[in-house]
């Protein structure tokens, strides 16, 4: 349409509505002018018409669109208006919880789960998350974009985050490995702590600190179950 | 041995050297014949030959391994027949090649033609994982991986159980060497932590013997020496290849312990 002109009010047909997006800061009266306008050209389209309000970033206003809806059904006769401010306003609890529905369906294939030993001189290596139901023998390595965690004994090299991810974890139910690299940083020489528990090696303050996992349970304290 | 059924294959290695791939190679060999079998040993360490000497074989030597894979002798030629011990037949390694001048391809044909003439052939394999070893595991049925109570040669042995897996080969494990006094102190490792690490099937325990630097100065097989320790594990060991599932595993211990233990039995040492 008239698009060279200054433009207060943008239409256009989404599948079966209509897309009207304006800056609800500008002077109601113009507004509705320029709906007015629009709409006029429409006709009987307008008629039941599904009509949706964008009004970008901005809050609040709530009134003026319940007003502009009023005035255009019962101008031009459109069916419902659909405010997305409003429908944005479901508590975020819920939100939360579909996306991260959403995100364990799509993050599925992310991790590389394998069973038994990973031998000296064998490397295995993963995009992401590495999880081995088995143990890691002296000699061995794994590396991982992501976490690593064993259950069973993990004796070999373990560099999780790789390249340069700092938050991820080696996790292991018997922790004595030859050489453990987060990101950037690494450490060897671990001292072992003699009794099988289960311990996580994380990165603080650029070191790698070493601790029993059930003791410091590092992902306790999240409010939420998170995809890692 | 026309109409009987094929022989086995079975290779000895370890990843490192100085194990006693060799010592147990003679020993369950000359085990294995005694019990009956027909028996060969091939020494895969060409260049540097040394079966041949363990086992007092050496003056005998005419043709050796590489000229029996290459079809220049027959195999009746290489194979060398123990005088002390029936069935017993040496394959010399060559001493003057190299390793490669031997191909898996190669040796999977000799063991072909092996089969058909022995009940088992043990293959000695040479220290590493390069072209030698290659080459013995090439045509082998199983494996046994011997290693000593030492993290060195626990790690070596992993590797190769790592690599014999990968041929879907599954090694079974002797544990060579062991001093039960270390053992009992907690200086060496336990054949136990060894397992743990290695998850493979144990086959034997055999512990440190003088016997053994005695049989392989003079040529006398391990198993024919009396008292030895050494022999007599490596005999034990041979009879669980040989299908006596029901033979237990003994566990070296020191000889204190081992009269206190005969002295209880009988109600003693209380």
């Amino acid at each position: 349409m008239k698009e060279t002109r200054d433009v207060k009010v943008r239409m256009k047909g989404v599948g079966d509505g209509l897309h009207v997006a304006f800056d609800p800061t500008l002077p109601a009266d113009s507004i509705r002018e320029e709906l007015n306008r629009l709409f006029k050209q429409l006709r009987h389209l307008a008629i039941n018409a599904r009509v949706t309000f964008d009004i970008g970033e901005n809050e609040g206003y709530e009134e003026l669109l319940d007003e502009l809806g009023d005035y255009l059904k019962a101008q031009f006769g459109v069916g419902n208006v659909i405010c997305p401010s409003k429908r944005r306003m479901v508590s975020e609890g819920i939100t939360r919880q579909r996306d991260m529905q959403g995100a364990w369906q799509q993050h599925q294939s992310d991790m590389l789960m394998l069973t038994g030993r990973v031998r000296s001189g064998q490397k295995v290596t993963a995009r992401k998350h590495i999880l081995i139901l088995g143990d890691v023998n002296p000699g061995a390595e794994i590396v991982a974009g992501g976490d690593i965690i064993v259950m069973g004994t993990l004796s070999g090299i373990a560099a999780a985050g790789q390249p340069d991810n700092e938050n991820a974890i080696v996790l292991a139910l018997d922790f004595r490995p030859t050489q453990v690299q987060i990101g950037g940083i690494m450490a060897a020489g671990l001292p072992p702590s003699g009794d099988k528990i289960a311990e996580f090696a994380y990165v603080e303050d650029n070191a790698i600190v070493v601790e029993e996992y059930l003791k410091a349970n590092p992902f306790g304290r999240q409010p939420w179950p998170e995809v890692r | 041995m026309e109409g009987k059924a094929e022989g086995k294959v079975i290779v000895i290695t370890s990843g490192k050297g100085g194990v006693g791939k060799t010592t147990a190679t003679a020993s369950i060999g000359a085990a294995l014949a005694l019990d009956g079998n027909r028996v060969a040993v091939v020494d895969m360490d060409i260049g540097l030959r040394n079966l041949d000497v363990v086992m007092g074989l050496e003056n005998r030597i005419v043709f050796n391994v590489v000229d029996a894979v290459k079809g220049r002798c027959k195999l009746k030629q290489a194979a060398i027949r123990d005088r002390r011990i029936k069935n017993l037949y040496l394959i010399p390694a060559s001493q003057s090649d190299n390793k490669d001048v031997l191909s898996p391809d190669e040796m999977v044909q000799f063991g072909e033609k092996m089969r058909k003439e022995f009940d088992y052939i043990l293959m000695d394999s040479p220290a590493g994982i390069e072209q030698g070893f290659e080459n013995s595991v090439a045509s082998a049925d199983e494996a046994l991986v011997v290693c000593m109570p030492e993290v060195s040669s626990v790690r070596d042995a992993d590797r190769v159980i790592g690599l014999l897996y990968a041929r879907s080969i599954t090694p079974k494990l002797v544990v060579n060497r062991i001093i039960p006094e270390m053992v009992e102190r907690g200086d060496m490792l336990s054949h136990e932590d060894m397992v743990e690490v290695l998850s493979i099937e144990l086959i034997g325990l055999v512990q440190v013997d003088d016997h053994v630097i005695i049989s392989t100065n003079t040529g006398v097989p391990l198993v024919l020496q009396k008292g030895s320790k050494a022999g007599d594990a490596f005999r034990r060991i041979a009879m669980r290849i040989n299908g006596r599932k029901d033979i237990p595993i003994e566990v070296p211990q020191t000889e204190g312990r081992f009269w206190k233990k005969i002295g209880s039995k009988f109600g003693l040492g209380k």
